[in-house]
């Protein structure tokens, strides 16, 4: 039989990334940031935007994307904390988001009266890294409870990500983990990267991260509500 | 699962560029795979052949291409058209 060959030479991602720029577009039409959240799995994005939406919410309106292998129980912790429909997204097997889940997601959320999104993907360090799911930025959350040399082994998430937060600084004093050490191994791979501290659990701990959102609100509109 | 993911995409490409009747007669598809692709090439590899054994494929080959770079293509499909030789 005649085998013949069809030359094709398309990207594997390039349907991922069609509909990542009609999210993208959907967020610009709106003036919505939307901040793609993504670390290993227990670095602290669930509880980090459990204390966002209690802390800001009176001030800004949030709307949160949750992505979890398997339950719910991410959107159910931070629906706690929230008026806001927090959206669900189980990937049943999945490890990563994709755009396509984004896309039908953004259906439930009202753009126009919101301010910031947050998409929390699934806790992995290497494959969320290659989605785009037409957020503005990728923020890796990286924990002092993880080994310092984490960007040098998943070089790829800290190049593509814009922002680190280090989180659960409140440990410092129980691990041996060396703060200076770990921006230098994130600069080795990325050296424009910006760099947040926080703790959760102190005082006043997350300060620097209430700065940065404020900052991308102010980036992307005159904010909407009441200041 | 992220190579399984991708292995998916590639048989709804295959699909979108051949038809789904046609998907039988692939006989070999040619993926180029970036050095800095992020991506496991025998797991990739792996969840490929297992779903290009089953219907509506019937034993496609995939054939990985290794290049530098972050490239992640789909470069070819080989198809049997059905006719005998020239």
């Amino acid at each position: 039989m005649a085998v013949r060959t069809i030359d094709v030479r398309e990207r594997i991602m390039a349907r991922n990334d069609e509909l990542a720029e009609q999210v993208r577009d959907r967020l610009n039409a709106s003036h919505v940031p939307a901040l793609n959240l993504v670390s290993s799995p227990g670095a602290g994005k669930t509880l980090l935007l459990e204390r966002t939406l209690a802390d800001l919410g009176h001030e800004l309106v949030l709307s949160v994307i949750t992505g979890d292998v398997q339950t719910q129980n991410d959107a159910d912790r931070l629906a706690r904390h929230t008026d806001r429909l927090v959206q669900a997204v189980i990937t049943a097997g999945a490890c990563h988001l994709d755009a396509r889940q984004i896309l039908t997601a953004l259906d439930a959320i009202d753009l126009g009266a919101t301010d910031l999104l947050f998409i929390e993907n699934v806790g992995n360090l290497v494959c969320p890294a290659s989605w785009d799911l037409g957020e503005n930025a990728k923020v890796v959350l990286f924990s002092v409870t993880e080994g310092e040399d984490k960007p040098v082994k998943y070089p790829k998430m800290f190049q593509q990500a814009r922002t680190v937060v280090l989180t659960k600084l409140d440990l410092l004093p129980h691990v041996p983990f060396r703060v200076e050490r770990a921006v230098e191994y994130c600069r080795q791979v990325n050296p424009a990267l910006e760099f947040l501290s926080t703790s959760a659990l102190l005082p006043g701990g997350l300060e620097e991260w209430y700065a940065f959102l404020w900052a991308q609100v102010r980036s992307k509109q005159p904010p909407r509500t009441v200041r | 699962m992220h190579e399984l993911g991708l292995a998916l995409e590639v048989c709804r490409m295959a699909e979108e560029r051949l038809g789904s009747d046609a998907l039988a007669s692939v006989r070999a598809i040619g993926i180029e795979v970036g050095d800095d692709a992020g991506i496991e090439v025998g797991n990739f590899q792996f969840c490929l052949e297992t779903l290009l054994d089953e219907p509506p494929f019937r034993g496609a080959r995939p054939l990985i291409l290794r290049r530098p770079g972050p490239v992640l293509r789909l470069a070819y499909l080989e198809v049997d058209d059905g006719r005998p030789d020239d």
